[in-house]
């Protein structure tokens, strides 16, 4: 028992989930104070004692399944099955095996069988369970990686089984009953009998081993894409795994929060405030006993996003802008426009909507702007400067994004001057690798002067890294 | 004392708070192991009642704390009583008068004054705060840790010397260690992960939203006086509205508001009308009324397509429904 929960632990470890060694200590204490016959007490006694997280509470009760319920069922079934094979061939198992056993009993002294072909011949499953698992770890099956080697492993959990030994041994016995004077008849149905156990056990092994192999790969491959789709570049996501990133992105916010929040603490410690350490201390008797300091407030940033939202950067807007709104508290306000060609201000739509419409609106142009258009970089910035500019003070952050792709217009890179020069900061994002700025269309480089950050921004992680650095 | 995890789901079935087995065997290894139990889950799903209720099943004496950003150290684990400790000094003067009578020099005098400072620094001078509560209590009691995700990172920090060796570090006085253990609920609404080692360091609880079956029962046994047929309706609903992508997704404590709700107003069937009248009960953002609202008549409507299936005499069809609506 004690084995196998640890193997488990190290199943959990495995697929990612971080189970420590006090963890798994304490996972024993517990089985000690429970019933173990009762699968969902030992289930939920097992997962609160190493799995802490709400995340991990599915992955572990899927690997509960896998990893406890069993091949025992597995084998179970196997071994039903056959019997219902060898009924529709008219032969009746257990009396088979009665008469089997009567014979074996006969030859009492001089029989020399296998463990194994006892096992079978008496139909002790948990023994056999027990051998093939056994021999599964003799043949290192744990080291199984894909698909391809699930043969290889399972003849070689045959062999460590002595299954052809075993095999021989059936056969040799069957003689012996023939020789004892056993119908022809009844041999045959014996020989049916013995052919189908061996084809069962191999059944099983293998199945044992696409198990195990399914429990090694579980989650690893979660975990893999999990990581691949921090790296990934956002022109090429699925459908799928947009939906899958809108979490990771939300994660990554929450993330960058929690550091906030320690950053704002450690601000705390500035100079001595007197008037408060005063009135603090007026119970005894104005002697300053409790020190209070004058906390220095970090400005938070406001925030201007000017978002491109033309079909070849739709998905980098969308997860900077759910990026972004997830770090509201961050910004003491955020204000948001769109553009093709037009520019619109979408800012009222965050507000009215809840963050995952009022994205999917803003990139529909949210009513205000027409998305199907060419782009044209320069007549939305010439706008922003004419209407807008006065949205731009000392403390305002403004943030663009866009490939750059200009379409041969007028790129009016003054706008973007005289932007930077209200602004406390103007950060570029573009999704283009660096050494595509500048060619063709691309009039990065005219922008690229006007603005305090240029960064490549293709992937989550290029993201994060950027909004680290804004409000950080 | 819990004797097995069926016998916790009796005791605090009698208690009121109806629990299935995942939450029973956890309660019950929290007090085989005598350790903590970090419990998460949404918004009202009974998470600090849960404390609530076993602290009264074993008899033990609540303590809470109620965690806030900004809560520190003087208020959770301990406070020197400054006031009462210049009190004494004042009274006191005499003696200490007495005390360096004969000193010749400076540094005797110091020396002396030394000699005495356990005297002001004991725990005579010390305001237990509910951390220290609940250690230094004389019967073993029930220290309730609320929203502890509220609380500052650096909280924790401290927290965890409670939690796991039971016992604070007074630099002053000492270590004081537990004379009793107290059997520790900490309680999170996931707004901020808790540290690996404060999690290492507990059981861990996920409470979800209940079953249907569990939720009607809850509903009988806190809602006494309600129509078996209506809680019914109501949890199916519930559920359906949980369904909804919303921004605060109703729970428990919600379904129990809205049944008292719609017994106060006599109704003693789910319609149209009264629905969405009291729909500001279970939902709490003007986002998520309107959303529920637009796909109200799609649920409701496949209830009473289910109700007239299943008793057409009684059950009035959708137009009378909605004449009715107009009537009131």
């Amino acid at each position: 028992m004690q084995k196998k929960v640890v193997a488990f632990t190290n199943l959990l470890r495995k697929s990612g989930i971080r189970v420590s060694v006090a963890e798994g200590i304490d996972a024993f204490n517990a089985l000690d104070e429970l019933s173990l016959d009762d699968r969902e007490i030992f289930r939920d006694g097992l997962r609160a004692a190493m799995v802490k997280r709400g995340d991990d509470i599915a992955a572990y009760d899927e690997l509960f399944e896998l990893f406890w319920s069993g091949f025992y069922d597995n084998l179970r079934q196997a071994f039903d099955q056959m019997e219902g094979d060898l009924g529709g061939a008219g032969i009746d198992l257990d009396q088979l095996l009665k008469q089997l056993a009567e014979m074996m009993k006969e030859m009492d002294g001089n029989l020399d069988l296998s463990e194994l072909a006892k096992a079978l011949l008496t139909q002790d499953l948990s023994q056999l369970e027990n051998m093939i698992r056994q021999a599964a770890e003799e043949a290192g099956t744990g080291r199984i990686e894909n698909m391809l080697q699930v043969g290889f492993f399972s003849r070689r959990t045959a062999e460590q089984l002595g299954l052809e030994g075993a095999s021989q041994e059936l056969e040799n016995l069957v003689e012996r009953m023939r020789a004892m004077g056993m119908g022809d008849a009844q041999i045959q149905q014996m020989q049916e009998l013995m052919r189908k156990l061996m084809e069962t056990v191999r059944r099983t092994v293998r199945n044992f081993t696409e198990r195990e192999l399914q429990q090694q790969n579980h989650n690893y491959m979660e975990k893999f894409r999990r990581e691949m789709l921090t790296e990934k570049s956002f022109y090429h996501l699925t459908e799928d795994e947009i939906a899958r990133m809108r979490e990771v992105v939300s994660r990554l916010a929450q993330r960058i929060k929690n550091i906030l929040s320690i950053r704002k603490k450690r601000l705390k410690r500035g100079k001595l405030d007197l008037h408060q350490t005063l009135r603090r201390n007026m119970a005894r008797g104005g002697i300053p006993f409790e020190v209070v300091y004058k906390t220095r407030r970090k400005d938070r940033p406001k925030l201007v996003i000017l978002c491109d939202v033309s079909s070849s950067v739709a998905n980098v807007s969308r997860f900077m802008l759910q990026f972004m709104y997830s770090l509201q508290e961050a910004f003491t306000k955020i204000r948001c426009y769109v553009f093709v060609a037009e520019l619109g201000e979408v800012t009222s739509v965050f507000q009215d909507k809840d963050i995952s419409t009022a994205i999917e609106k803003a990139l529909d142009g949210g009513d205000v702007i027409n998305v199907y258009t060419r782009s044209n970089f320069g007549y939305a910035f010439h706008e922003f400067w004419k209407n807008h500019l006065a949205t731009i003070d000392k403390k305002t952050t403004v943030m663009i994004l866009g490939d750059a792709r200009n379409n041969y217009n007028d790129a009016k890179a003054w706008c973007i001057r005289d932007i930077q020069n209200k602004a406390k900061n103007l950060v570029w994002l573009n999704p283009e690798s660096p050494s595509a700025w500048g060619f063709g269309d691309s009039v990065m480089d005219r922008y690229m002067p006007y603005c305090d950050i240029v960064e490549e921004c293709r992937n989550l992680r290029q993201l994060s890294r950027v909004v680290d650095q804004i409000i950080l | 004392m819990f004797k097995s995890v069926q016998d916790v789901i009796e005791q605090l079935g009698e208690q009121g708070y109806i629990c299935d087995k995942k939450i029973a065997t956890v309660v019950f290894l929290a007090q085989q192991l005598g350790k903590p139990v970090l419990v998460e889950g949404p918004a009202g799903v009974g998470k600090t009642e849960l404390a609530k209720v076993v602290s009264k099943a074993l008899g033990r004496n609540m303590i809470r704390l109620q965690c806030y950003e900004g809560l520190d150290e003087a208020k959770a684990l301990y406070e020197w009583e400054y006031s009462k400790q210049l009190l004494y000094t004042q009274i006191l003067k005499d003696k200490v008068a007495e005390t360096l009578a004969g000193t010749q020099t400076l540094a005797e005098a110091a020396e002396r004054v030394g000699a005495q400072d356990s005297v002001f620094f004991s725990s005579r001078f010390i305001v237990p705060r509910p951390l220290m509560q609940a250690i230094t209590s004389e019967k073993p009691a029930l220290l309730l840790v609320d929203e502890v995700d509220k609380s500052d990172p650096e909280f924790e920090a401290f927290l965890l010397e409670v939690l796991s060796d039971f016992q604070i570090t007074i630099p002053e006085i000492g270590t004081i260690v537990a004379r009793t253990q107290p059997l520790v609920f900490l309680t999170s609404n996931d707004a901020r992960e808790m540290s690996d080692a404060l999690k290492r360091r507990c059981l861990h609880l996920w409470i979800d939203y209940p079953s249907e079956e569990l939720e009607i029962r809850i509903l009988d046994r806190k809602v006494p006086n309600i129509d078996k047929r209506l809680a019914e309706e109501v949890v199916q609903l519930m559920n359906r509205i949980r369904a909804l992508d919303l921004k605060k997704t109703p729970s428990i404590s919600e379904t129990l508001d809205w049944a008292r709700a719609l017994l106060a107003l006599n109704a003693d069937e789910l319609e149209d009308q009264i629905v969405s009248d009291t729909l500001n009960v279970i939902l709490k953002y003007e986002g998520d009324v309107e959303k529920a609202q637009n796909e109200l008549s799609k649920l409701i409507k496949k209830k009473t397509a289910e109700q007239a299936a299943e008793k057409p005499q009684v059950a009035p069809t959708p137009e009378a429904t909605a004449k009715k609506g107009i009537l009131h």
